[in-house]
């Protein structure tokens, strides 16, 4: 088995050239940063006395002695030194796989003749330098602090300052009360806390106008269009600030005057808010009974609202000049005819804000392809009529009202009409209060997950052929309604 | 026979089968040599280049200078796997009886030619998978072992991708090397002429058998590599990720995937074939250097901004080899850089 000391011999040698280097570089980098400390017994050599020249220069020379043995004692693997001889003497990482095999159990016997090899190579080499010399940037730099240390060696010494230093502040007047008020005083008097400024909510500032819908016409500080700010609603909880500085909300709820009235609903719509006046109005009269002031009254409400393209206004000039000849029951009917068209615009514009879904509208325009417009249809119907789906009126309640909605049982209701598939049945929809439950939606929403289910059941189940159609068709006949 | 013998008797053996070679094809000597070190690191070769530069003809050359069964599969949109691996037939022996008899097909053969290899459909370009990695060829459920040893030369055409199916990288991934067969130069080009319009025809002799690539394969697999080679190989596979910390600008910009850990074996593998082949018992970093483009260059899959702006891959892994150097040197001191 060939002999590996000449390989270690080797990697020995070009680690102490390593180390050498090494102990340049850092003693020329110890040596200035010496200079640069030998500087203060110089800057103090009146203090320091004659010796200070001295210790200057064995403050330089100790930072160079430092500097070179560290660089000495850095630690240097083997296998790195190797490396660097490969690459110096070209010896295409021979020397230091012959290394690191050598001492390896499982050695093959490519590496005896590897390490053959290696040796034979080393023997012919010449004494080339592996490591190259390095210099420190601190080097450019050596100059300024050597020529320091000269002048100030050569020069006088530097007379320190003496005395006191002149006072430079002026802030005598500002002494704290308790200074010349004396403890005593200060401590009677009662402390109070630092009291900060007011500030206002941050919600004054806020500018609503910018959003649309309920909060377009709100002003600056309106409470109630920020509580109906859904930005706010979304941001998302920081507990911590919370305790600390207070919520928002917090904040406002602290000014009782301000806030809006939460007993209010606000999802409440015009023509809801018309029909329970015209239901406080009534209130169980006959026609010939009711206020004709109070009357007027929601008329000239009614117009005002029809004004911003309500198609009312016909209906309301009919009521107003029944009003004037005193036949209070024309006046009446033409008002219930103008709050079904504000009803009807109302369900069409949540058509068209998508609530209700591209079915319910195609639906709806069936419905009027079968028997006049859909708003004429619903006229037909009130709020709270009908017990069965269909027109016609009941007195029967409709379940508990909901204080939330700050209904009555009369609220509720369903229309409907006749279902045009080949089996008896109502078509039936939601009136009053219920329209605004948002799981109405749901229940309109599960049709289309009962016709992925339907399709992915026919998939994944061996369903006969003629079965298949029976069921979509049943399906399908659920879409069309 | 002592190491030493072995390692020489391997040079010679190397260098013997190129000089062969090179009696029939012209140029391409670091083809031909990367095509050897493939056959004796036991892994497969992809040949790419346009029509008309030998490709097919230094593949069967190379057979010629082999003591081994060569067989020649052109492949075509309507071949289908069976007729690469074989069928089973219904036979009626002199008694009248019938029985199944598996039909062996060309990839049973050591040196099988793949010609034109993406204009077969991917299910029949999948048949070579098994043998490629595996060394064995299934059907109907039974194992048969490929003679040994297996060696895939597969060609393609670059340029005409009408009716082809570019390899997927699965089968890609199989070939241990990729080799871009250029245009002659002009010498090289007056020596094709000369060669190849004369009445004589060149023979080339048989310099090596099977039993001999096998044990040689098995000698090269002994050449021990140092650690910091190997680390070298992994950091050259690294620097093939985008999602690598250290991955060079070229790679995060447009590769999507990089080399798989078969590409570090390929590197390594191919470095020992060089370094043996040149009479030296140790992987160096310049044997990893040489290797890395036939190792990798089919290994990364560019992504559509690589694609589209028609990156040269070959430059890519030069990117790729100046960062595994810059990594594996950083954090040392300079003294031993």
């Amino acid at each position: 088995m060939p002999n590996s000391g000449v390989l270690e011999r080797l990697v020995a040698q070009v680690g102490w050239e390593i180390r050498r280097r090494r102990a340049e570089f850092y003693g020329l980098r110890g040596l200035f940063y010496g200079a640069v400390l030998g500087l203060v017994p110089l800057l103090l050599k009146n203090a320091v006395g004659p010796a200070a020249p001295l210790i200057a220069l064995g403050v330089a020379l100790l930072g160079a002695a430092a500097g070179a043995l560290r660089g000495i004692s850095l630690p240097l693997p083997a296998a790195d030194a190797a490396r660097l001889a490969d690459r110096a003497f070209g010896l295409q990482d021979r020397l230091a796989t012959a290394l690191e095999w050598a001492a390896r159990p499982d050695r093959t016997p490519l590496v005896d003749l590897l390490l053959a090899d290696v040796t034979a190579r080393l023997e012919g080499l010449d004494g080339r330098v592996v490591v190259r010399r390095l210099w420190p940037r601190e080097l450019k730099l050596l100059p300024v602090p050597a020529v320091l240390l000269v002048v100030l060696a050569l020069a006088p010494s530097i007379p320190l300052p003496t005395g006191r230093l002149p006072v430079f502040s002026s802030s005598e007047e500002s002494e704290t009360p308790e200074e010349r008020a004396g403890k005593i005083l200060t401590d009677e008097r009662p402390k109070t806390a630092k009291r900060e400024p007011l500030q206002r909510a941050e919600i004054m500032e806020r500018n609503l106008s910018g959003r649309g819908g309920a909060t377009a016409g709100s002003q600056p500080g309106d409470l109630a269009a920020l509580f109906k700010d859904t930005a706010l609603a979304a941001q998302r909880p920081d507990f911590q600030s919370f305790l600390k500085k207070g919520d928002e909300r917090l904040r406002m709820l602290e000014q009782v005057d301000r806030l809006p009235d939460l007993k209010r609903d606000f999802t409440q719509s015009q023509h809801k808010m018309i029909f329970q006046k015209r239901r406080a109005l009534s209130g169980g009269l006959r026609p010939d009974q009711i206020s004709p002031q109070k009357l007027r009254e929601l008329l000239e409400e009614m117009e005002r609202m029809g004004r911003k393209g309500g198609n009312w206004g016909g209906d309301i000039g009919e009521g107003m000049e029944a009003l004037e000849s005193g036949q209070t029951d024309r006046a009446m009917e033409a008002m219930e005819r103008a709050l079904s068209k504000m009803r009807a615009m109302e369900e069409r514009g949540r058509d068209g804000r998508g609530l209700r879904g591209g079915r319910e509208a195609g639906r709806r325009g069936r419905g009027a392809d079968r028997g006049g417009s859909g708003a004429d249809m619903d006229a037909d119907f009130g709020e709270g009529e009908g017990l069965m789906p269909g027109k016609g009126r009941s007195p029967n309640p409709k379940g508990d009202a909901t204080d939330r909605l700050r209904a009555n049982p009369f609220d509720a209701g369903v229309e409907g009409e006749a279902r045009s598939g080949r089996k008896e049945g109502y078509d039936t929809n939601l009136l009053g209060k219920g329209t605004s439950v948002p799981s109405r939606l749901h229940y309109m929403g599960v049709f289309g997950q009962y016709r992925k289910m339907m399709e992915e059941a026919m998939a994944r189940e061996q369903v006969p052929r003629d079965y298949q159609s029976q069921v979509k068709e049943y399906f399908e006949s659920l879409e069309a309604r | 026979m002592g190491n030493a013998e072995r390692v020489q008797e391997f040079v010679e053996a190397f260098g013997g089968l190129k000089a062969e070679v090179g009696k029939v094809i012209v140029g391409y000597d670091e083809v031909v040599t990367d095509v050897l070190v493939s056959l004796f690191a036991g892994g497969h070769v992809l040949l790419e280049g346009v029509p008309g530069l030998g490709k097919t003809l230094l593949i069967k050359t190379l057979a010629a200078g082999l003591e081994l069964s060569f067989s020649r599969v052109q492949f075509t949109p309507d071949l289908m796997p069976a007729d690469i691996i074989g069928t089973t037939i219904l036979l009626e022996d002199p008694e009248g009886r019938r029985h199944f008899q598996f039909q062996k097909g060309p990839i049973f053969a050591h040196i099988l030619l793949a010609d034109e290899v993406n204009r077969a459909t991917p299910k029949t370009q999948s048949a070579l998978l098994e043998g490629m990695q595996e060394g064995n060829a299934t059907v109907s459920g039974i194992t048969h072992p490929l003679p040994s040893p297996f060696f895939v030369l597969a060609t393609q055409n670059p340029i005409e991708m009408e009716g082809t199916y570019p390899l997927p990288e699965a089968q890609l991934d199989r070939f241990l090397f990729k080799l871009r067969v250029t245009y002659p130069a002009l010498e090289e080009l007056n020596e094709i002429i000369d060669r190849t319009t004369r009445s004589r025809e060149t023979e080339v002799r048989r310099v090596m058998t099977g039993p001999e690539v096998l044990r040689f394969r098995e000698l090269v697999r002994e050449v021990p590599i140092a650690e910091h080679v190997r680390e070298f190989a992994s950091l050259i596979v690294m620097a093939t990720h985008p999602q690598w910390e250290h991955a060079p600008d070229a790679t995060r910009r447009f590769v999507r995937y990089g080399s798989s850990p078969r590409g570090a074996q390929a590197l390594v593998l191919g470095g020992k074939v060089r370094a043996l082949a040149q009479g030296r018992y140790n992987v160096s970093v310049e044997d990893l250097r040489a290797v890395a483009r036939p190792a990798l260059r089919h290994r990364l899959i560019l992504n559509f901004e690589g694609e589209a702006e028609g990156v040269d891959v070959d430059g890519m892994i030069g990117d790729v080899l100046e960062q595994a150097e810059a990594t594996s040197r950083k954090g040392k001191e300079a003294f031993v850089r």
